[in-house]
């Protein structure tokens, strides 16, 4: 499973500059790749490349075993004119019904589930979209900072969770979060500040996978990597 | 509350008629007085409610019709097409042009009966609902669609219902206001060539220079008016309610 961008030069309509140019990444699969990066860096406008939502004006994207990709991000809302419940039984299959159930416990949204969208929490709706998309045939799933409202240990839970349930599936975490990343990526993707990007530097993740929490000092160094490589800026 | 405010406006417009009568000592002929606008209101009343209530049943119609025919415009000119450029196009321009100047044609080949009256109070209240609706269903809600865009479940009816129901206050406001439209629409279609309606009296009262006639119309237009758009504002309040659950 391998998700190529080969050559992308990109620039909004908008502006003057150009966010990629001759951009090349290469994301091997399946697992959990985590792109880390301080804000408006173009971590989201990767994320809609890679998902084909915006398309670059030089270059392509090239998928090997991966049929379906999908895009998740945090903002995203529910239609409000019925229930939570009503609409995700409005798009999933029929036997997934099982998954459902067992996701909708393991995300503690049993509860919520007759509400309307606009009725729950902030973190509330971070979880039902992301159970949504998890419910969806997909290969790849890009999640931008869909967890950026939920706690700290329910955000955890979520990670290790999904690591567990899907193994033969590829996850490209976006997050601001340091620690997270570095803690459940398999590999990290740093984006340094700046523009023009043409390539991104990568580093191994700890990889945990729920089972011996990483040492701290381990941690620690994974930390200062990531942030090291972030704050680069390149020429 | 509507109706009251609208009372309230009416009377202290009465009232400061008869002060600058009285004040001026103005005569009969130019100001009616006060007793004479209370018979016609309170005694012949039926002599203007029952003209009143036909042009609210005319002007309802008519703002079905241009609702129905709003949406179902919008809703094909919603795309980027050459077809929905070109509808949006015509829209546009045609808008800018005053139907009230047209209304003498439609009075010409239709007769000065109701369907004359109808088509003009759809044709002016039709463009401000157009303008909305085409801005609303071409507008995308980012947020919502995305998911269905990106698992292929994004038909027209669901964006559209998406795109409705982000908009319902919008929605709720452009209809109300286009009732009064209707209204207006109507009573002008009355006032310059139907045998029918509160515009008919208007204009009956006009050649008599009966301003007592004239003031308990716009009375009975007034109340008719706005309980109209306290039920119009009524039902919009009850689906919002309803569909926010």
């Amino acid at each position: 499973m391998r998700l190529l961008a080969k050559d992308i030069t990109f620039k909004y309509k908008d502006s003057d500059q150009s966010i990629f140019e001759n951009f090349t990444l290469s994301i091997n699969g399946p697992g959990f790749i985590s792109i880390f990066g301080f804000s408006g860096c173009g971590k989201s406008t990767l994320a809609k490349i890679l998902s084909r939502e915006l398309f670059p004006r030089v270059g392509e994207v090239y998928f090997e075993s991966i049929k379906k990709i999908l895009l998740s991000y945090n903002t995203e809302r529910l239609p409000g004119w019925y229930s939570v419940e009503t609409h995700i039984r409005s798009v999933i299959e029929k036997e997934r019904e099982g998954e459902l159930k067992w996701l909708l416990k393991e995300f503690g949204l049993e509860d919520v589930i007759k509400k309307r969208f606009s009725k729950l929490s902030m973190g509330q709706k971070n979880r039902v979209n992301l159970l949504r998309y998890l419910l969806q045939d997909f290969d790849c799933l890009i999640l931008d900072e869909v967890l950026a409202n939920v706690d700290e240990p329910s955000r955890n839970h979520i990670l290790s969770l999904i690591k567990k349930r899907y193994p033969e599936k590829l996850f490209i975490y976006i997050s601001h979060n340091v620690e997270e990343v570095c803690i459940f990526s398999k590999e990290i993707v740093v984006f340094p500040r700046g523009i023009r990007l043409k390539t991104l530097k990568k580093m191994k993740g700890l990889d945990f996978n729920g089972e011996r929490f990483p040492e701290r000092e381990l941690l620690k160094k994974k930390v200062i990597e990531a942030i090291g490589l972030a704050s680069i800026m390149p020429q | 509350m509507r109706i009251f405010q609208f009372l309230a406006i009416f009377f202290i417009a009465i009232f400061a008629l008869m002060g600058l009568k009285y004040g001026l000592g103005l005569s009969d002929y130019l100001i009616p007085p006060f007793s004479e606008i209370w018979v016609l209101i309170f005694k012949k009343y039926y002599l203007f409610l029952y003209p009143s209530l036909n042009t609210l049943y005319v002007a309802f119609l008519g703002h079905l019709l241009a609702i129905f025919l709003a949406v179902t415009v919008a809703f094909f000119a919603r795309t980027g097409s050459i077809f929905a450029n070109l509808i949006k196009t015509a829209a546009y321009n045609l808008q800018s042009y005053p139907v009230v100047a047209v209304a003498p044609i439609v009075f010409i080949f239709l007769g000065d009966g109701l369907f004359s009256r109808l088509l003009i109070a759809t044709l002016i209240c039709y463009f401000p609902l157009l303008l909305s609706f085409l801005g609303i269903f071409s507008e995308p809600v980012r947020d919502v669609e995305h998911f269905f865009k990106q698992t292929n479940r994004l038909d027209s009816l669901t964006q559209v219902l998406i795109r409705c129901y982000e908009n319902l206050d919008k929605i709720i406001t452009v209809i109300s206001g286009s009732g009064t439209l209707a209204m207006v629409g109507t009573i002008v279609a009355e006032f310059l060539a139907a045998t029918n309606g509160i515009g008919y009296v208007i204009r009956k009262a006009l050649y008599q220079n009966n301003l007592a006639a004239i003031l308990s119309s716009l009375l009975f237009i007034g109340l008719c008016s706005s309980l109209y758009l306290s039920v119009v504002e009524f039902l919009g309040a009850g689906i919002k309610k309803r569909l926010s659950g």
